[in-house]
């Protein structure tokens, strides 16, 4: 029979096992630390820079930590005040959840046939959506004003959203998940009495959860800091977009210092930040269920 | 209630028919069981009846109505499948109230159907569950009790037990013969499991090759089969087929000359004149609980064998012999030991040998 208590010479040596981390264990953590530093440094100096005395910014010796909070604060009111921010804020979260709720809308509806039904043309309209994965933006640019100018809808807001709609990489990205919703599940669906509509709003929409906040995270990050479409489409400040007012700072012949010109791209970048904050953990899965930033 | 004709069905996909003029008449009430191979069309005919696949040809009546083009939700049929198909994002109570919620049946109507089934199925503590909370055997119920709220007028399942382990098989074939005496409903149930079959049918329908080999209550089936491929099918061990040529006819009696490798003498058999022609082939099928083995020749027939190997189970004993020629042929003991050397004789008698012709027919005395 083996000793049931240990004696204090092996409670000693457990003791004594505190891991001590392994060279490599050392050098990943430093790695990783270095990319967190490279990482938040811009945005802590921007937060810096905002939160500043004028002229500490540009000084010989800046500061990197924040020296008055009041004069970010009037740089903040500053910025609302001169150039339409709030304005922007509205037409950049408006379009923002318009063009996520329209894009899972529509892809989710033409994944849930190009994954679960046979119809005539099937694979070669899949083709042909996926193909135009491979067309740059460049070159749908203009067709897509001409298209939207046609329809009057230059400085709209259906002018901004509508044209991104129809995300071909939503649909693939949806069609894959759907293609993984057992035959059988819809088949008893069907056996229990739901129609075609019925189907996908009871069954196939609330078993591809994961992949609508995947997208729907991937589709933010992507409108947010959308900055050409807006550009080309609106151009009355009615429906300027946050990047635009930005670039407004940005121009050559803008006499704005460089700490106001931070504070408009600080305000910019809290939605983004709070979402980050808010969804982490769904944009990591997000990403690594697409394998994509977006 | 309901009863079911199905006239000349054919299914067709394409050029390649996989079930061809399927005739059977399913009387209200009746637990009919579809069995035969993997890809004899049982599956598919399963899903004829539900209304998931199209019919190709021919005519299917629910309660004498014609329901060829009539969507499947509209059948009054309820399904139970192999992977049970519940919807994992609903709860137990959600899933069985599903087809009610859709019907947009009054809330306290659909939570009274519920429960009702769930009694039925002792399922009352587990509503609020999630299926992947529940054990397999739980999400059969589940799967069950959906059908049960819908009230069908026909049951289908589809291999429902196929993913339980043994003991829980056992246990849901109880439970499902207790549940179709309580609901008397007409139920239609596909296996591959010739077992499962015989123990829960009333009546059963042998397919192979997309065609109806034989209908009939099981133990007619095993007591009388009308082809080759019906006496292999039912029965475990598989009937022992030994080929033979008729070398004599009279009045009364065929004599079978078993292929001369077989070691077997001559066999004379009671057969009406008629049935037999001289130098024609037969098969001989002899149930392993009819072939037996024996130390010394007797019996009508005996052919000299080597055990192969001996299977004791305690109460049964298959002992498996080679022939001379190396044919496998499986006899079963009763009495549980075997202790008599590993050469001797597989004896049978000729009132329990069935004679298939050349073309797998039963010849009938």
């Amino acid at each position: 029979m083996t000793d049931a208590i240990a004696s204090p010479s092996a409670l000693a040596s457990n003791r004594r096992k505190i891991k001590v981390p392994s060279l490599w264990t050392v050098l990943k953590w430093i790695a990783a630390i270095s990319v967190a530093v490279v990482a938040l440094f811009p945005l802590w100096w921007m937060f810096s820079v905002v939160f500043a005395e004028a002229g500490v910014p540009v000084a010989v010796n800046p500061r990197l930590y924040p020296t008055s909070f009041t004069d970010g604060f009037a740089k903040i009111w500053e910025v609302f005040e001169e150039t339409g921010y709030l304005r922007a804020y509205y037409v950049s979260i408006m379009y923002t959840i318009l063009t996520i709720a329209g894009v899972l809308l529509i892809s989710s509806m033409a994944a849930f046939e190009f994954a679960l039904f046979d119809f005539p043309g099937k694979n070669a309209l899949f083709a042909v959506v996926m193909l135009s994965l491979m067309v740059p933006l460049a070159v749908t640019l203009i067709p897509t004003y001409l298209l939207v100018a046609q329809l009057g809808w230059v400085n709209t807001m259906q002018g901004l959203v509508v044209p991104g709609l129809a995300s071909a990489f939503g649909l693939f990205m949806m069609t894959q998940f759907m293609q993984s919703i057992p035959k059988e599940t819809l088949e008893a669906g069907r056996l229990e009495g739901a129609n075609h509509f019925q189907l996908y709003w009871y069954i196939a929409l609330p078993l591809s959860k994961n992949a609508l906040i995947t997208l729907a995270i991937l589709t933010f990050m992507k409108t947010w800091g959308n900055f050409i479409w807006p550009l080309v489409v609106s151009n009355t400040r009615e429906v300027y977009t946050v990047s635009q007012v930005i670039n407004q700072f940005n121009s050559p012949f803008s006499h704005t210092t460089v700490d106001v010109v931070m504070t408009a791209n600080f305000l910019a970048a809290i939605p983004p930040i709070l979402f980050f904050v808010f969804f982490q953990r769904w944009i990591i899965e997000g990403v690594q269920m697409s394998g994509s930033k977006g | 209630m309901s009863d079911l004709q199905i006239k000349d069905a054919v299914k067709s996909y394409g050029n390649v028919d996989v079930l061809h003029n399927i005739n059977l008449d399913i009387e209200s009430g009746e637990f009919v069981v579809l069995v035969g191979p993997s890809g004899c069309g049982k599956s598919t005919l399963l899903r004829m009846i539900s209304g998931l696949e199209d019919i190709s040809g021919g005519e299917m009546f629910i309660d004498g109505e014609l329901v060829n083009d009539v969507d499947a939700a509209k059948r009054g049929i309820a399904m139970v499948f192999q992977s049970y198909a519940l919807f994992p994002h609903m709860t137990v109570a959600e899933n069985m109230g599903f087809s009610l919620k859709l019907a947009k049946a009054h809330k306290s109507e659909i939570n009274e159907k519920v429960r009702r089934a769930a009694e039925i199925l002792q399922l009352e503590k587990l509503l609020e569950r999630k299926p992947s909370q529940l054990s397999g055997g739980q999400k059969q119920r589940v799967a069950i009790g959906r059908a049960i709220v819908r009230n069908p007028k026909v049951f289908l399942f589809d291999e429902p037990l196929s993913n339980l382990d043994a003991e829980l098989r056992i246990e849901m074939r109880a439970e499902l013969i207790q549940l179709h005496k309580q609901l008397k409903t007409t139920m239609i149930y596909v296996t591959h499991d010739q077992v499962e079959a015989m123990t829960l049918a009333d009546k059963m329908v042998v397919l192979e090759g997309g065609q109806v080999q034989q209908v009939g209550k099981p133990l007619e089936l095993y007591d009388d089969p009308s082809n080759m491929f019906v006496a292999g099918f039912v029965g475990t061990p598989r009937m022992n087929f030994l080929p033979a040529e008729v070398v004599d006819v009279s009045n009364t009696t065929s004599t079978l000359r078993f292929a001369a490798e077989n070691g077997a003498p001559e066999v004379v058999l009671p057969m009406t004149d008629g049935k037999l022609a001289i130098g024609s082939k037969v098969s001989v099928g002899i149930r392993p609980d009819h072939l037996h083995f024996s130390p010394a020749q007797s019996g009508d027939l005996a052919i000299p064998i080597d055990v192969a190997f001996v299977e004791e189970l305690g109460d049964l004993t298959y002992v498996y012999v080679d022939t001379k020629a190396g044919t496998r042929l499986s006899s079963q003991k009763k009495d549980g030991r075997h202790n008599h050397g590993t050469t001797g004789y597989a004896v049978a008698d000729t009132t329990s040998m069935f004679i298939f012709d050349a073309d797998g027919h039963r010849v009938r005395a």
